[in-house]
């Protein structure tokens, strides 16, 4: 067990996460396909911390990127909130007022 | 820990996150896509166990499942949004997503093999051992990083800023 083995976990949870992004029309999933890929990015960083370059540089950028998320996440919740109260729907496919 | 407890706890871990995470973009209701994200999440802290980083995999339970989690639970109980299926009216989308993700993930292990055979990875990795405990990350945290760490807190100070501000009503929503 080494650093391949966490390597193609990380890149098919990305894949699952990107796929969830593009075909989903449901705004609250499309959030969640982006934690996905983040949660992926992180175990990729841990991984290589560990198993390459030995040293905890990677473990630190894992906590910046658990803070980007979070406030990534909150923000997000809050446009869905502006946007329900709005549109009265949380389908993208819906949402197209900027479309021409 | 054996080796091979590892390997078995490894592929448990594997088979359990690719199919929760194939469940959180599949199911049609929106709580259950949340509930496979939690196991997504709680297999990722395992993961980070098996890594030797009990750091990450305490802080990936208490900010993801404890906040980011809980957060998305409480927007789909206030929203009670209708489910919205796999958009399989639009067939060309399904084909380009697919197309589109299978080719990235060719490109990027495509790089990592020619990366990992050019640099003969196998000597690099039996060289070093990492000594990643909770010591040696604050030191690096408080000394190397300390910038991007106090800019952190100017970020999350922003965000709660800004979702406070995007929810606000405005006097248009009163009237």
């Amino acid at each position: 067990m080494g650093i391949y083995h966490f390597f193609a976990i990380g890149i098919i949870l990305f894949s699952i996460g990107l796929i969830g992004f593009i075909l989903r029309n449901n705004v609250i999933i499309i959030l969640m396909s982006v934690e996905l890929m983040l949660n992926a990015v992180n175990l990729l960083f841990v991984a290589f911390s560990r198993y390459l370059y030995a040293n905890p540089d990677g473990q630190i950028y894992v906590f910046i990127i658990m803070t980007v998320a979070a406030a990534e996440v909150a923000v997000g919740l809050a446009i869905i909130v502006a946007l329900y109260r709005r549109f009265a729907t949380l389908d993208v496919s819906k949402i197209n007022q900027l479309k021409g | 820990m054996e080796a091979i407890t590892q390997q078995i706890i490894f592929w448990i871990l594997g088979i359990t996150t690719i199919t929760a995470a194939i469940g959180v973009i599949a199911a049609s209701n929106t709580i259950n896509s949340v509930m496979s994200l939690l196991v997504v999440m709680l297999a990722a802290a395992g993961f980070y166990m098996l890594m030797g980083a009990p750091v990450v995999a305490l802080f990936q339970i208490i900010i993801y499942v404890g906040a980011v989690l809980v957060l998305f639970l409480f927007i789909i109980m206030l929203l009670n949004p209708d489910a919205t299926g796999l958009s399989m009216s639009r067939k060309l989308s399904v084909w380009m997503a697919g197309i589109v993700s299978v080719g990235m993930t060719v490109v990027i292990g495509w790089i990592f093999w020619q990366s990992a055979t050019q640099t003969n990875m196998q000597n690099v990795m039996k060289n070093h051992v990492c000594s990643c405990t909770i010591h040696d990350i604050s030191v690096v945290l408080f000394s190397r990083h300390l910038l991007i760490f106090e800019l952190t807190s100017l970020l999350l100070l922003v965000a709660a800023v800004g979702a406070l501000l995007m929810t606000k009503k405005t006097r248009e929503d009163r009237s």
